[in-house]
């Protein structure tokens, strides 16, 4: 039988894994999202010494477990170069430059989508690259990939459950300290997938609100 | 006789091994119009695209009032004899076939968005510049409409208003009425000469012969990449001097003939 007296006394516990995975998302979006934009751009330039880097630098992050390398900046920074990110700080980062090769592709890709010719006319306009790009490139990039890019992120927010693995207190970790403490898992971990669900539904919900915004605008 | 604002001398322009501009010379005082015709793949667009800068030319260089535009990749160095046009000028405006609006921008500010970051002006100046500039090719009502609630028409018009608020010197128009609807061909081309009356440096390629004669100080005929002739409007209509521009004009005017477009 179901014993909710005994988890309802953990619901302090849950609230405060649950900000953790929420931070840990948060930070490592930012950082993918800043360098996934910096990677699509590498990607695409016509110079080797820029684009063969980047090519490297995705398909590693893209064909390794997230897993192995949070290991890694975990123990092998401070194995290596003495430098210790923390958990937080390992899994924050391992996350963030992991979505950044995922977000590189979809920003390459939205790029790519728009039409050549919005380039010349910037050109003849006078504009720079750069205002080029932030003006009239990826506002109509970005509006062409809104669903991966969302779909990517709420991904990112359930990978973060992998940081459990070096003993972040972020929400799984949780859940599995409770199950240990009260034997009863299956509870202890429907309340987690609970909360998973609470995070990443609404930014669901906000992406297709985006993408319904934008596409009357353009009409 | 007054100096040339736009000198192209000597061009050579190829895509791969296939030669699209073969030693092209051409000279435009300030204020002409050039009306620039001939047959598909002749390289008058090519030519637009080169002397806008959206090329890079192989052979010979543009110089627009005295500055090297353009200069040949195969040119030796010491070939620039004289001061270099900075990539930032933006003396020729241009328009083109497919409009090439900002989709994800108002026409207001698709109009506003390069003098605002290239020239500097505050929102106020290039607002009322923008709604002087809709005034003159007729979409003051237009000005917060998105490009994809316009007619190609109103869109091309608009496009003509983007490139003029950069205050250009000359304008460029690559086939800007070839994907319009026949009966809104008239209103873009109105708003050119409009332009024209006003003293603009005008290059354009058109199949509009009715344009060219009325508006053109010089028409040009292109084929294969060179320019076999260069006459003013009632010379190459009704003399032209050479075969190939008879040929070409003869074969126009048949297609015409049946359903001539009004002016």
């Amino acid at each position: 039988m179901l014993n909710s007296a005994t988890i309802v006394g953990y619901l302090p516990d849950y609230l405060a894994g649950a900000l953790l995975t929420l931070e840990l998302a948060l930070v490592s979006t930012s950082i993918g999202a800043v360098l996934g934009l910096a990677l699509a751009l590498t990607r695409r330039s016509r110079y080797r010494v820029l684009s063969w880097p980047t090519y490297v630098y995705i398909e590693f992050f893209r064909t390794t477990p997230p897993l192995v390398q949070i290991v890694w900046l975990y123990y092998g920074l401070p194995l290596l170069f003495g430098f210790d990110l923390g958990a937080f700080g390992a899994a924050a980062v391992a996350l963030g430059l992991n979505v950044a090769a995922f977000l590189a592709e979809i920003f390459r890709a939205g790029i790519a989508g728009v039409d050549r010719t919005q380039w010349q006319s910037a050109r003849v306009l006078g504009l720079g690259f750069l205002d080029t790009l932030r003006f009239v490139i990826l506002p109509q990039a970005i509006r062409n990939v809104l669903p991966p890019i969302g779909t990517t992120i709420i991904y990112l927010i359930k990978d973060t459950a992998i940081a459990s693995a070096i003993g972040t207190p972020e929400l799984l970790r949780v859940g599995q300290l409770v199950a240990n403490e009260t034997f009863r898992p299956a509870e202890a971990l429907t309340i987690v997938a609970f909360a998973y669900f609470v995070l990443t539904y609404p930014v669901a919900l906000g992406f297709t609100t985006i993408e319904r915004r934008l596409s009357l605008a353009r009409a | 006789m007054s100096e040339s604002l736009i000198v192209v001398a000597d061009l050579v322009k190829r895509y791969g091994s296939e030669t699209v501009l073969d030693h092209v010379n051409l000279a435009v005082t300030s204020g002409q119009v050039m009306v620039i015709i001939g047959p598909s793949g002749s390289g008058k667009s090519t030519l637009l695209r080169c002397i806008a800068r959206l090329e890079p030319i192989q052979r010979g260089q543009i110089i627009i009032d005295g500055l090297i535009a353009a200069i040949g990749t195969e040119e030796p160095q010491s070939a620039v004899s004289g001061p270099l046009m900075p990539s930032s000028r933006h003396d020729i405006g241009m328009v083109f076939q497919s409009y090439n609006l900002f989709p994800h921008l108002s026409v207001l500010d698709n109009i506003t968005l390069a003098p605002r970051r290239v020239l500097g002006m505050s929102r106020e100046e290039a607002t009322a510049m923008a709604a002087d500039l809709l005034k003159r090719v007729g979409l003051e009502d237009k000005r917060d409409v998105f490009p994809g609630r316009l007619s190609g028409g109103q869109q091309q018009r608009a496009a003509i208003a983007r490139a003029l608020a950069m205050r250009p010197r000359i304008m460029l128009f690559d086939e800007v009425t070839s994907a319009l609807d026949p009966e809104l061909v008239g209103e873009v081309l109105k708003t050119m000469r409009a332009l024209a009356e006003q003293g603009m440096t005008m290059l354009v390629v058109t199949h509009e012969m009715g344009f060219a004669r009325d508006v053109a100080d010089d028409v040009i005929f292109m084929d294969k990449g060179s320019i076999v002739e260069r006459s003013p409007p009632d010379q190459i209509f009704d003399r032209p001097t050479g075969p190939r521009t008879r040929t070409f004009l003869e074969r126009l005017l048949e297609r015409e003939g049946g359903s001539r477009r009004a002016k």
